[in-house]
Order: structure tokens, then sequence, then C-alpha cells
């Protein structure tokens, strides 16, 4: 733990960290969609909006429109709550008609296999047709990663299994834009994956340990730790820690 | 005008081994699971499976072997709950076959059946392998522009089956909160089921036409079914039943008849006093 970059008042966990670096990747009048099982975006989106984009419009599966709250509990992430607590009803498929046309910023979306030229897999380990493993399937990634402006992944599971040389499949590629895990933040650039930011709660030697392909990188940095602010914002939108399922 | 009510085995009646048949709601939403366990009680063979986003229903006729092959976007349950291992398992060891959509193309393929045409553009599927593997995808040249465009093959459901808050006995069907795909299939489809929390009089639906999500002349059958969705949620009437889905989670596929019993009674309607 690199201590100097530490705040006061209760140490922040991998999942507020990775929360809040996710909600300062969403700029002011964002449309930004997130799907099922995505507690984490949804919290970052939610968190966005009570900072520094207000006008952020939070778009989701049960198409409710800027809910007002994602406090319910026993919360899923695509009920009836975030309709309920809407402004306007929008559902799924008017999202993705919304993203062809180019009308999408940001799609919050999960995958299982990454490698180093921005390949995304969330289909099947080994052969498509005899799969070792059947995964859950990409669920809207391979029309939203190549049509939303900016794809954002999010993984609490960072390893060699994950990030790879090569993915056993294609499920997508496109305008990936991040990938935040447990140990750092990926950007994609220049048909690259480049380490962006490493937690503070990590090291490049951890990160370099559980990836499975050589790290690039412009420079060291590390991701800013939650502020107090943030951190006392995440337990009012969030009281019921949500965002910690994944972990 | 005739009553369109049947019990639930009259209902799976109308489904026939080796249908196609999609099911509404999304995930642990609105999940038709009443139709979805009587037909694994009746133990029905080759259902080809559709829906944008599933999980209980897809996982529990996997497991007792009802399945030919599943067209998803998604099958996993919610965060908490993790995977479906029992259509991971079937899907794994050659009994399903998985055909992966994008949801959206799940939506596509039943946009095209609901307007007759035998496949729909899909603009944003440019890339990767399932453009390869997937015999429902095809990239053509626009004939207007002369560019590369995906389309995706028509899904016609045999059956759609849909669960509802409120139907009349003719099948005029509304559906409060989030309506997911569910109207759609239902234009999709040869014929819908409407299993559904209440019977509401014809005078009530009258009241206010404009909230009608599946006109009764589309649909076949209607199903009194209270609780009809559990254990998965419906809006305003109950939520996701968490300990029955982890009860659920916790049975090896050879052991469904001890869930599937359990929701028998309830299902059929039967309850202290006699027939609903």
């Amino acid at each position: 733990m690199n201590m100097n970059l530490m705040s006061k008042g209760a140490e922040p966990r991998v999942c507020d960290i990775m929360v809040c670096a996710m909600a300062r990747l969403l700029r002011d009048e964002d449309r930004v969609f997130h799907g099922v099982s995505s507690q984490m975006p949804m919290v970052a989106m939610m968190l966005a909006r009570h900072m520094h984009a207000p006008n952020l419009v939070h778009l989701n599966i049960p198409g409710g429109v800027n809910p007002a709250s994602i406090k319910k509990p026993s919360y899923s992430s695509a009920g009836a709550e975030l309709l309920a607590s809407g402004e306007a009803y929008f559902p799924l498929e008017h999202v993705f008609d919304l993203s062809m046309r180019g009308g999408l910023d940001v799609a919050f979306l999960g995958g299982v296999q990454f490698d180093v030229t921005g390949n995304v897999n969330a289909s099947v380990i080994g052969d498509y047709h005899k799969p070792k493993v059947r995964l859950p399937g990409g669920a809207g990634s391979a029309v939203l990663i190549p049509t939303a402006k900016r794809a954002i992944i999010w993984r609490t599971k960072h390893d060699k299994r994950t990030f790879v040389e090569k993915v056993d499949f294609v499920t997508t590629r496109g305008n990936l834009w991040k990938i935040v895990t447990n140990l750092c933040v990926f950007e994609f650039k220049n048909g690259s994956l480049y380490l962006d930011s490493i937690h503070p709660t990590s090291s490049l030697e951890e990160v370099a340990a559980n990836t499975g392909f050589p790290l690039r990188y412009d420079e060291i940095r590390y991701t800013p730790l939650p502020t107090e602010r943030e951190m006392s914002l995440l337990k009012q939108i969030d009281p019921f820690d949500y965002r910690a399922k994944e972990m | 005008m005739s009553s369109k009510i049947m019990s639930l085995e009259e209902a799976a009646g109308l489904v026939r081994d080796g249908d196609r048949i999609s099911f509404g709601g999304n995930v642990l939403h609105r999940a038709p699971m009443a139709m979805v366990r009587e037909l694994a009680r009746q133990r029905r063979k080759n259902l080809r499976i559709v829906k944008t986003a599933g999980a209980h229903d897809i996982d529990l006729l996997c497991a007792v072997g009802c399945v030919e092959s599943v067209d998803a976007g998604f099958v996993s349950y919610e965060t908490e709950f993790g995977l479906a291992m029992h259509y991971r398992k079937a899907v794994e060891g050659g009994r399903v076959i998985g055909n992966e959509h994008a949801c959206y193309t799940v939506i596509c393929a039943l946009r095209a059946a609901a307007a007759g045409a035998p496949f729909m553009p899909v603009a944003g599927l440019k890339a990767g392998d399932l453009l390869q593997v997937a015999d429902y995808f095809r990239v053509i040249q626009d004939p207007f522009s002369g560019e590369p465009i995906t389309v995706v093959k028509a899904i016609v459901p045999d059956v759609a089956v849909v669960h509802v808050q409120e139907a009349d006995e003719q099948g005029n069907a509304v559906i409060y909160g989030p309506k997911f795909e569910d109207a759609l299939m239902s234009r999709a489809a040869r014929k819908v089921i409407v299993t559904t929390e209440k019977i509401v009089p014809r005078s009530k639906i009258r009241m206010r036409p404009d909230l009608v999500d599946i006109p009764g002349f589309l649909v076949s059958a209607v199903v009194h079914a209270p609780r009809g969705a559990a254990p998965c949620s419906v809006e305003k009437a109950y939520d996701a039943d968490w300990k029955a889905i982890e009860r659920f989670k916790k049975l090896k596929a050879e052991e469904m008849d001890i869930y599937l019993q359990e929701y028998e009674l309830k299902d059929r309607g039967f309850k202290a006093g006699g027939l609903r």
C-alpha cells in the first residue's frame, strides 16, 4: 500500500477505488448504459451524477431513465426499481437502437477474457461448438462495444486466465476504451492495451505477475484514492454496499 | 365472446415437443416460471428456447433435459447467484446447443418475425468470431450504398409465454413496470400463452385500453397463475425470492423433482378447500 496516497478517514477498499475510478471516467451529459449483474457501474453512475456529472443520463435494462435512487434492499441491476424511481421509460431495445445510430456515449460491459489487441471474450473457453467452458454470453457487448463511443469494461478478477496473449474466442472488439480491474486500469489505444494506472492497493509487480502479456505503459501512475467526499457520498448513495457484491 | 382461460396443464398442451419457445421477462424478473415448471414436470422434449437474457427458466429446463437449443444473449443469474450451472453443463456436455446472440440480435430477429420479414439488418454487429461461427448471422452488401451490413435471420417462435400482472378472459394483457421484450415476442410468435397474476373483468380493461400491451386477439390461452413468476420477481406484486433461488441453486440435476414438487400444488391452482 502506497501510504502517502492514502486519504484520511476509513480506508477505502478495492471496490471503492474501482467505483470511483469508473465514476471519474464519466463526463457531464454523457448518455451511459449498464446491463444486468452490473452493481458497480450502477453505483459509479450514481456517484458521477452526484459529483461532476449532474446531467449524465443513466440508462438501464428495465428502462428507467435517471433513477432517483438505487437504495432498495436486495437490489437488482435489472429490476423494476430502476424504472419505478426513474423520470421516463426508455427500455433496452430503445437503448440498443440509440447506440446503433451513434447516440450512446458510454456502455459498461463485462467479459471474461481480454487480449493485448483489445479483443473481448464473453462466450466460450475452447471451441465454440464444443466448448470446454460455456460462459454466460456477451449480452449486449457484440453490438455495443462497436457502437458506443466509449466502452468501459470492469472485472473484479484480474489474473493470467483473464488477461491473455490471445483470447479463445472474439465475442467482439471495437470502441473499447478502458478496463477497470481490481488491480489497475488499462486503456486501449493505438491498437493495444496500455497500463493506465495502478491501484494504490496493488503494485506494478502484482499487475505484471497477474497479466498474461508483457505490460506496456507510458509512465507509472497510481489510481487516485477516493476522496473523503466520494467516500461519504458512496455511503449515502449505496448504503447496502452493492458495490462490494462482486468482490 | 368465449373465454380463453385454461388450466396450466391444458395450456402447456399447446406447446409441442421440438417447438421454438420464447419466454417473457428478463433474468430474474417476470419470467413465466409456473409454465416453465409445468413443461419441466411434463418432461417436454427438444424445446428450442429464445430469450434475450435468461436465468432460472433456461437453467431449470436444461437441468431436466427438455432443451435442444438456446438462442440468447446472456444466460446467468444475477451477481449473487453466479452462473447458470445446469445450462452451462448441458452445453459443455453437448446435450444443448448454445446459440450465442447479442441481446439486440434476438430483438432484431423477433422484429423481423413480427414484420414478416426473413431477416433484419443489425447495424452494430461488425466484428468478431460470431460472424463466422453462427449460421444465423450473414454479412451482405447493402444494395443501396454497397457497404457491408450484418443481417440476422428471423426467429419465429412457435409459442411465446408471457407472465403479466393483469389479463381479462380474452387475453387482453397489461404489464406494469418494465415490459422487456414481451410485447415484441407476442407479435413475433405463432401462438401466445398469457399467464397472469389476476384475471380482471373485461370492463376494467375497457376503461384503459391504451394500457393493454398484448391484445387478446393475439392470445391463444390465458392461465390464472398467482405467483406464477416466483421465485422471480413481479413488479407491484412480489420481489424475487432469494432464498428459494439459493435452495434451487444447491440442487443437482437429478434432484429437480424436489423443487418441482414444492411448487406443484401452487402452480396447478390447488389450495386448501379445493380448486381455485
